[in-house]
């Protein structure tokens, strides 16, 4: 049970805070949604048993190595396999099929955490008969996320979340083709990972490092201020091929971004999946 | 930004749903208020809480998107499997961590949020319900100096959550669930 905190912060902790972030560690937290950071914080005050940012900001000073637990604590890495499942059907029926041609598939999921929709992205893609031609890139800024990512490992309490919304994208296909139970896990089948490279990288002041055909954010954009949101999709549209696929989360939108009305047009506007013209 | 809307934050859960939705049929549209519902609900029920309010006219309704911004005149009610918080810029932001009280959203999350960006004229409400998720929100408003009003437990379907409240400080108001209507109407001033 999660006791929920109000934490009492300092606008001058908070300016310091994100200088330190910034200037000592290269995390620029300044465009973050404010009343999401001031709960990150709080919460991570709470379970550090820290009394006020002032305190954690001493302890991102003198404690280097303490920066990437506080970076995977600070970053929200909630996710699912299949999470939101009509959203992965109106990606299978509208927007994969766009690829049965195309001789190569480059796909950046950015916002990785885990890597429960790298799997989902992978089995629609064997399922469609795309994966071969497909090289997948998943990112995160959270390391401690990248090295779970990898192993495809999930609590077996997952299964059932996992397995019901699996069962609503892909009714025909059993689940045991692609997942097993071992111990107290959830394991994948370690081929779904074969053509995906996780890497680490930071959507607020990294360029993208490629072109590609599809890229996925999901749940990401949501953390951030509409300045910083027209900043990143932005970029994902330079990052795509014409007519390349963008999917965001059910909940976020474009509605910040200018240049996107113009280069941008819906596949599918309720689920959040765009396609880059010319 | 124009001026800040007059905001409710009505929360609730088991037993408020359909009296709620009873009251809001009631409550005369007003350009200058927003109610602002977070309600739990199940997980992937998308829309059908939009659909059974299709029938109030005039209000704008909706489950509004991230980084949407809060107009008056708008009924918004926070989309399921999502915290939905508000920002001092005039916006919602959506979050997915962790559950709070086993809930998202959660009435303590949206709360806290309310607090945090220093809305200007907001008052909260808080109904029938299962769990004690927005009892310490309320009193955290109720200690802001906001306008707080709980739903008499002798009169909800579930009372734990408006006991909750009450155990933790005395609201403005405890009242009877018949009187929504006429209390949603008024806009909320600080206490």
């Amino acid at each position: 049970m999660i006791e929920d905190v109000l934490p009492d912060i300092a606008e001058s902790d908070l300016e310091a805070f994100f200088q330190i972030t910034h200037t000592i560690y290269g995390y620029d937290f300044r465009d973050y949604a404010r009343a999401s950071v001031l709960r990150r914080l709080g919460t991570i005050l709470k379970k550090y048993g820290l009394p006020d940012v002032k305190a954690l900001n001493q302890r991102l000073l003198k404690q280097k190595e303490f920066f990437e637990t506080f970076l995977s604590e600070f970053t929200i890495g909630t996710t699912e396999l299949f999470r939101d499942p009509s959203a992965w059907v109106a990606l299978r029926k509208q927007a994969l099929p766009l690829f049965l041609s195309t001789s190569q598939i480059r796909i950046w999921h950015a916002g990785t955490s885990t890597g429960e929709e790298v799997l989902s992205l992978a089995i629609l893609l064997t399922e469609m008969g795309l994966y071969p031609r497909a090289q997948i890139f998943a990112t995160d800024i959270d390391q401690k996320a990248l090295q779970t990512a990898p192993k495809a490992r999930y609590p077996l309490r997952y299964k059932r979340t996992y397995q019901e919304n699996f069962q609503q994208v892909l009714p025909d296909v059993p689940f045991s083709r692609y997942a097993y139970e071992e111990g107290n896990e959830l394991v994948f089948d370690p081929q779904l990972l074969r053509n995906v490279r996780f890497l680490r990288h930071n959507l607020v002041s990294d360029e993208p490092f490629s072109r590609f055909e599809m890229i996925l954010c999901r749940n990401v954009l949501i953390y951030f201020t509409p300045e910083l949101q027209d900043r990143v999709i932005r970029k994902f549209i330079q990052a795509l091929v014409p007519g390349g696929i963008l999917m965001i989360g059910t909940k976020e939108s474009l509605f910040w971004c200018k240049e996107a009305e113009k280069k941008l047009a819906s596949v599918n506007n309720l689920e959040r999946i765009y396609r880059r013209q010319g | 930004m124009s001026a800040r809307p007059y905001l409710w934050v009505i929360g609730g859960s088991a037993g408020s749903f359909t009296p709620l939705r009873q009251a809001l049929l009631q409550v005369p549209y007003d350009p200058e208020l927003t109610l602002v519902l977070c309600l739990h609900r199940l997980r992937q029920a998308r829309f059908q809480i939009t659909d059974a309010f299709l029938r109030l006219r005039r209000w704008h309704l909706s489950e509004p998107d991230d980084k949407t911004p809060i107009q008056g005149g708008a009924i918004y009610i926070a989309p399921a499997d999502y915290h939905l918080l508000i920002e001092k810029e005039g916006y919602f932001s959506l979050s997915v961590e962790e559950p709070v009280h086993f809930s998202r959203p959660s009435i303590d999350v949206t709360m806290f949020s309310l607090i945090q960006a220093g809305w200007p004229r907001a008052g909260g409400i808080l109904l029938s319900g299962a769990n004690k998720d927005g009892a310490h929100g309320l009193f955290m408003m109720y200690q802001a100096g906001y306008f707080t009003a709980v739903q008499d437990p002798a009169d909800a379907e579930v009372p734990h959550m408006p006991n909750a409240a009450i155990a933790l400080f005395t609201p403005h108001q405890v009242f009877p669930i018949s009187t929504l209507p006429h209390l949603l109407a008024q806009k909320p001033i600080p206490s």
